[in-house]
């Protein structure tokens, strides 16, 4: 069966999962035009294959997959971002939509998080994934995800007590 | 988790940043680009991606094995063509020489397979992707590999000896939980 072109609910689909795979994206690259481009690509793809969007952990699969190439096939100008990244105030191309400072410091705080805990934390927090569809996301045991997400809260708490 | 509920709330009220108008634009162009995606170019290109071995590297090494091997032969050939000349155009042997149906009966460039070897240096998991028409994700493992294979002429006791540099990629089909 030719799928899901002729479907015209991508649009609410896409509008729902899109800010939180874009969020997802930005783990592993900084600039959002790039985030955009490898969400594009795995949606396109999920959509074309006419996944069920109950299946999303392939999403996520395809997105940090697509991410990781990305990296690997441009990583001097990954560098080069890393680079001007430290140097620069990660208030250039903010991850969050900022309300007041508690926010500020919170994604901040967020933002600090090693890798591997942050992208468990965003698929939780912002994508509404089970551990199971984590564990299956990132090729990791849901005992993995559980824990990692565990640990993400613990630092973040820790970061943000007053001194 | 109790103890961290308040911080979950926290952490859901920040909103992530949204997807510009134009990702939306392009999304839709790409669907309706893919509307005529299901042909025989991409049934052809799955059928590529599908086998388990880069074909190319695999191509190349025997090409190269093939001229290699080739190359021998003729020197190995040349070589003996020049000591027959000199036999002839020297003094008279004190043995008598082998005739020439004898000689050519044990061919120099007669090479049987002594061995080879495939040594795998690195194994990189590039992690899930779907290949090309795929409806499942596969894994994809690089190998790469060093191959060396040995032929022996067991008549001159020479041997032959090809190595090359090999890259096989291998996609593992993931079943759904």
């Amino acid at each position: 069966m030719e799928p899901i072109v002729s479907h015209e609910n991508w649009r609410n689909c896409f509008s729902e999962v899109a800010p939180g795979l874009l969020l997802f994206a930005r783990q592993w690259v900084q600039s959002a035009a790039d985030a955009e481009d490898i969400v594009q690509d795995a949606f396109v793809k999920f959509w074309r294959r006419n996944h069920d969007i109950a299946n999303r952990g392939l999403l996520y699969s395809a997105v940090r997959s697509l991410a990781l190439d990305f990296i690997r096939r441009d990583a001097r100008r990954a560098r080069r971002e890393a680079t001007v990244l430290a140097e620069a105030e990660p208030a250039i191309e903010p991850h969050f939509e900022l309300e007041d400072d508690t926010q500020s410091a919170l994604a901040a705080a967020m933002e600090s998080l090693p890798r591997d805990q942050r992208e468990v934390l965003v698929l939780k927090i912002w994508n509404d994934l089970t551990f199971s569809e984590i564990a299956g996301a990132l090729g990791i045991s849901q005992n993995t995800a559980a824990s990692r997400y565990r640990y993400a809260l613990i630092n973040l708490k820790k970061t943000l007590q007053p001194q | 988790m109790n103890d961290f509920s308040e911080l979950e709330k926290e952490l859901r009220k920040l909103r992530p940043t949204q997807p510009s108008p134009m990702l939306f634009e392009r999304v839709e162009e790409a669907l309706k680009n893919c509307r005529a995606s299901v042909s025989d170019a991409k049934w052809k290109r799955w059928r590529f991606a599908e086998t388990p071995y880069n074909w190319w590297s695999l191509g190349f090494g025997l090409a190269a094995a093939a001229i290699l091997i080739l190359f021998a032969a003729v020197t190995m050939e040349r070589r003996h063509d020049q000591q027959q000349t000199v036999a002839q155009s020297s003094p008279a042997p004190e043995t008598r020489p082998a005739p020439l149906g004898t000689e050519r009966s044990i061919p120099a460039s007669r090479f049987i397979p002594a061995g080879g070897t495939n040594v795998v240096y690195n194994a990189r998991d590039e992690g899930l992707h779907f290949a090309d028409g795929s409806e499942r994700p596969v894994r994809r493992v690089r190998y790469r590999t060093q191959q060396t294979w040995r032929w022996r002429n067991p008549e001159t006791g020479a041997s032959l000896r090809v190595s090359y540099p090999s890259e096989e990629v291998v996609l593992i089909p993931v079943s759904g939980q």
